[in-house]
């Protein structure tokens, strides 16, 4: 619990009470309730589990999935086959019902999860298919399109939990572990992860987090949440056949997650139970209640794209009842001195060519601790080439970068920022929900083992660990003089202190050279002044710098030496005051032809 | 051989209907980089339209095909409306959802108009058949073939001829230019909405004869033009037709061999292998350069 | 000044502040370094980015008009970039941008392929197969296709070969010669100053100079606004 829970215990019951009252109204209504009723709530409870997952793959990681519905209707063929047939009991069939289904997604995750938008969507319900096909062909296997009867109940250790209100209550008891599992996973710094990777995987790359391992883990998990919500459905059923597994079962899963809200536990709830009883309630409506699903899912995609938890959470917000959070007391870290004048970077013959441009022609380039080197050169010189390169988002075709001794050469981009070369982003698209105290907290987090989905089970990206890396995010903002934006929404960061957050998170991951890339873009007269200042700064904690700038009057007095590139070629390099006075540079900047003026 | 011919034409037909579901979902695609899910719908509302139609007027396929264009492409208009342009500056999924909504939409209603019941619209020109060779050629697949093939080049012709079809080009491959030349953008784009629903609504009403028509076909036909369009390459509007023929052949003779089922499943499995070898399709560089 | 064709005061985001006025049959240059708000100066009088402040177009307020509507008041946009369609041909890349009918598209056409006559060699290639500088001609006779009044062009010599440059830079004389108003961004001061009738300086989204080519070398604005010569350190300045 944090310091300010403790101050003010009532708002941490607040916050619970809604889901308190919920849960006893539940109990309450279940004590009363018919068997038919009974056994709708039980249904009603399995889609609470499959939004559950669902939330994973679409909400949280922001990928389309359409394979949700097969997954569901794998775990029900999976109890039906194992129950009825073989004879297994709940506890045999109920965790291979979720362990089959995650097993095939870990299978299909290669192919299919490194493609971009549609292409994921699509390929997902090419699955689906695949399987609906497997199911409805599966001979005596699956029944065929007719299906498996005789389900069995659920059995536990030779008990079968007769149906009515024992039955409900083992459902509800997975949707509350669900729902505890969910929470835990997403509510810590992992949850913020999310947040970002669906926002911009460009940014998620740049805090150091890995796309492919947070879209597996959701892609993961969904198939297992899926899996337990279609062995609930069989057991409540009795029954399983392809209509399990049909198209309308993902339709309606992304309905309910779509109009109760993606990212909210409370959007799975909300989104199943309405969608679950709103057919039960407009009776008179009967038959029509797809034409009301559709309807509504396209209303709540047009009006309300967070859902309706998402609205009333942006409504709560409106009205000014949600608490800001306490800042905590930024860490002493303390100020290294770093040595200076040692090599760091050393570059040779860096090439590369795009199509049939060669974009760089061998590039030679060092830069000492502590030094700062200015790159200038007329637009297609091949300034932002050179620093993809070294950053290692784009591929060299040929050349070396050797940083403090180790070759980078070989290593992708998020391997090359472990290894000590951070990079600033023009304009990335971080989420609205995040402030720049916690996007920073992110980047020092992803140098730590606190953040995934196992370190979010075992507690660790929540807590005392999170207020440390929030404290030791406060310092590196105030190193830059920028703690003063730390609660600010990263997207609603004033364009003037954007550079100074930006730069915060480059050192939070503690680099050991920082390449900007046109830093004073947009800045005025003063704040390039801030900016220089703080270039030196850096300097002297022993960072390389490798600044990209156009503006020479503000580049020549900060860097230490300047480098022109021309056409992909260094056509001029050494100190600022002999580049100023160079003719070729005073010919690209001044247009003094040689002979002129 | 002869079977294998009467085979291979039959899958030609089916293939010349699925063209034109693919053409218009490509169209949208590079109008709008969205997907519209609803397009395989939209082929099965053209189908029971083409049906409720024959049972007003009595009049053959033919006289009837420009009146379940028209009718679609007004429906077109409605499903940019509702689903594309209240979501154009959101993510491209958006989208994606929003016409999964108007497709459980056209599905639902259809069931209510026209119960789950087949439907079958009339044939084009009438029954018969003709012989070439050992090959039947039914006047209805023919139709088809002659058909598709005259909507495709129409077309292309609408692209590469007309003013109009510039300036869907232009706001298809950089909307902003377009806008900068004066071109009214979302105009362009309700249109694209409009042609892509007519040919969906053409391709319906061609193969509810044969094939009959039910308010849930939309599922697969949305899955083969997909497959098509990532065949022909993404964005590439050739590329779409050449692989819709390629898929009703595929099937069809697969489907003779072994059955339908087999055959879904393999193109299933084609179309999982193609986006793990070569996800830019085979024919043409796609995107890069599209027209 | 002779009657103001464009007046605009447009401050935003990566532009403070710039006030300036382009007349008929003028070319005017804007320099500056990247960033310095050239491109979104530009952008802004075509409706493509948002802008507060007033623009007005032959004394019609058209700062709340989308960019079609700007295209149709006849300002035309020769992008950074060109951004042509790839797929097109050169013929219809010029006649896309016509709002008249086929015979008045036509003689258009025909007067633009006197102006760039290796355009009227490959009517039917596509815009990607030309060369860097017939592309450069096609996106300029795209946007006189609908003879504009003000024509904006965002670095226009770019990536081309110095023939090239000096060709193209004739061409825009001729379409100032012919009552249009010329506004174009340029990075190469050399060219700037050779072309250009007037030049306003941008740095860090403000003009920060105005005047006549002659007046600008003369005053040394230059070399402060692009070199920092005698500007004292920023990083020495006392805050």
């Amino acid at each position: 619990m944090t310091s300010a829970a403790l101050a003010q215990p009532w708002r941490g019951l607040g916050a619970r009470a809604p889901w308190a009252i919920a849960a006893l109204a539940l109990i309450a209504y279940a004590g009363f309730a018919s068997p038919y009723e009974l056994r709708v709530l039980a249904f009603a409870g399995t889609q609470v589990v499959l939004v559950l997952g669902y939330q994973f793959i679409f909400g949280h990681a922001g990928a389309l999935s359409l394979a949700q519905g097969a997954f569901f209707g794998i775990g029900a063929y999976v109890t039906a086959v194992l129950g009825g047939r073989y004879g297994l009991g709940f506890l045999g069939t109920f965790p291979l019902s979720i362990l089959i289904p995650l097993a095939l997604a870990a299978i299909v995750a290669a192919p299919v999860l490194r493609l971009a938008s549609h292409y994921f969507a699509l390929a997902t319900l090419g699955l689906a298919q695949l399987a609906l096909l497997a199911a409805v062909n599966g001979g005596e296997f699956t029944g065929g399109a007719l299906g498996l009867t005789g389900v069995p109940g659920i059995v536990l250790l030779g008990w079968t939990v007769p149906r009515g209100i024992a039955f409900a209550a083992v459902v509800w008891l997975v949707v509350a572990a669900g729902a505890w599992l969910s929470l835990r996973l997403t509510r810590g710094l992992t949850g913020r992860a999310y947040a970002v990777l669906r926002g911009d995987p460009l940014a998620a790359s740049a805090i150091g987090l890995s796309e492919q391992h947070l879209r597996l883990a959701a892609f993961l998990l969904s198939a297992g949440y899926a899996g337990a919500a279609g062995a609930l459905d069989a057991h409540i059923l009795g029954v399983v056949s392809s209509e399990t597994m049909a198209f309308s079962v993902m339709v309606a899963c992304l309905a309910m997650t779509v109009i109760g809200g993606s990212t909210r536990l409370a959007g799975a709830f909300i989104g199943a139970l309405l969608l679950t009883y709103l057919p039960e309630w407009l009776r008179s409506l009967e038959g029509y209640s797809l034409l009301a699903y559709g309807a509504a899912l396209l209303l709540a995609i047009v009006l309300a794209p967070s859902g309706i938890a998402g609205a009333v959470a942006g409504t709560i917000a409106a009205l000014g009842r949600v608490r800001r959070p306490v800042l905590p007391a930024p860490a002493e870290l303390p100020e290294p001195q770093g040595p200076s004048g040692l090599p760091l970077l050393v570059v040779r013959g860096l090439a590369k060519r795009f199509g049939g441009i060669e974009a760089l022609k061998g590039v030679d380039l060092t830069i000492d601790r502590g030094e700062i080197l200015g790159v200038i050169g007329p637009n297609g010189s091949g300034k932002t080439t050179l620093a993809n390169l070294v950053s290692g988002f784009v591929r060299p075709d040929g050349g070396t970068v050797i940083l403090a001794g180790q070759s980078l050469t070989p290593l992708g981009a998020s391997a090359i920022a472990r290894a000590g070369i951070g990079r600033s982003f023009q304009h990335p698209a971080l989420p609205p929900e995040l402030s720049v105290l916690e996007m920073v907290a992110l980047a020092r987090a992803s140098l730590s083992d606190d953040l995934g989905f196992r370190a979010a089970l075992a507690g660790r990206d929540r807590g005392d660990r999170r207020e440390r890396h929030e404290a030791e995010a406060l310092h590196f903002l105030q190193v830059l003089d920028a703690d003063g934006y730390a609660r600010y929404p990263c997207n609603a960061l004033p364009y003037r202190a954007a550079w100074r957050v930006e730069i915060a998170r480059i050192l939070a991951l503690e680099p050991k050279l920082v390449i900007l890339d046109e830093p004073a873009a947009g800045l005025n007269e003063a704040e390039q002044g801030e900016l220089a200042r703080s270039l030196r700064r850096l300097a002297r904690r022993g960072l390389g710098l490798l600044v990209i700038e156009h503006n020479m009057p503000f580049l020549l007095p900060v860097a230490d030496r300047v480098m022109v590139l021309d056409e992909g070629r260094v056509i001029a390099s050494g100190k600022p005051e002999d580049i100023r006075r160079n003719p070729a540079v005073v010919a690209a900047y001044l247009g003094r032809r040689a002979g002129m003026s | 051989m002869t079977a294998f011919l009467q085979l291979a034409f039959n899958g030609l037909a089916l293939g010349a209907a699925y063209a034109l579901v693919a053409l218009g979902f490509v169209l949208v695609l590079n109008a709008t980089s969205a997907v519209n899910f609803a397009q395989g719908d939209l082929v099965m509302a053209g189908g029971y339209g083409a049906a409720a139609l024959a049972a007003l007027l009595p009049l053959p396929g033919l006289a009837l095909l420009p009146l379940v264009m028209a009718a679609m492409a007004v429906l077109g208009l409605a499903v940019a409306a509702l689903a594309y342009f209240p979501l154009m500056r959101r993510p491209a999924s958006s989208v994606f959802i929003s016409t999964i909504a108007v497709g459980l939409l056209l599905q639902n209603g259809a069931l209510h108009l026209f119960g789950p019941e087949p439907r079958a619209a009339p044939p084009v020109l009438g029954g018969g058949q003709m012989h070439l060779g050992h090959v039947v050629l039914s006047y209805q697949s023919l139709a088809i073939v002659v058909i598709a093939a005259a909507l495709v080049a129409g077309q292309r012709w609408l692209f590469a001829h007309t003013q109009l079809g510039r300036r869907m080009r232009a706001t298809a491959q950089d909307r902003e230019m377009a806008a900068a030349l004066g071109i009214p953008v979302r105009t362009m784009i309700a249109l694209t909405f409009a042609l892509a629903a007519a040919l969906a609504g053409a391709s319906g009403a061609l193969l509810s004869n044969q094939f009959f028509v039910t308010p849930t076909e939309g599922g697969a036909l949305i899955l083969k033009a997909y497959i098509a369009v990532v065949i022909g390459g993404w964005g590439s509007l050739e590329g779409a037709v050449l692989g819709a023929l390629l898929i009703g052949v595929f099937e069809t003779l697969v489907a003779a061999w072994f059955d339908y089922i087999t055959a879904e499943a393999l193109l299933y499995g084609v179309l999982l292998l193609i986006l793990l070898g070569r996800p830019q399709g085979f024919y043409g560089e796609a995107a890069g350069r599209r027209a | 000044m002779r009657g103001r064709l464009l007046a605009i005061d447009v401050p935003g985001a990566a532009l403070e502040s710039a006030s300036l006025a382009v007349a008929a049959g003028e070319v005017v240059a804007l320099l500056g370094a990247n960033g310095a708000g050239k491109s979104t100066l530009l952008r802004s009088i075509m409706g493509l980015e948002p802008a507060r402040g007033g623009q007005r177009l032959a004394g019609e307020e058209i700062g709340a008009l989308s960019p079609a509507q700007r295209a149709r008041r006849g300002i035309g946009y020769v992008p950074e970039g060109r951004r042509l369609f790839p797929g097109m041909s050169v013929r219809d890349t010029l006649l896309v941008g016509s709002r008249e009918g086929t015979a008045a598209a036509e003689r258009r056409m025909s007067a633009v392929l006197e102006l760039f006559p290796m355009l009227a060699e490959r009517l039917m290639t596509p815009a990607w197969q030309l060369s860097g500088g017939q592309q450069q001609m096609l996106a300029i006779g795209r946007a006189l296709m609908s003879e504009p009044k003000l024509l904006l062009l965002d670095e226009p010599s770019l990536g081309l070969a110095p023939v090239v440059v000096d060709e193209l830079m004739l061409r825009l004389r001729g379409i100032a010669a012919g009552g249009a108003a010329v506004l174009l961004a340029e990075q190469s001061v050399a060219r700037a100053l050779e072309i250009a009738d007037r030049v306003y300086a941008l740095a860090m989204g403000r003009v920060v100079a105005e005047g006549t080519p002659a007046a600008m070398q003369a005053s040394g604005v230059l070399e402060r606004a692009f070199l920092g010569a005698d500007a004292v350190s920023p990083a020495r300045r006392p805050p």
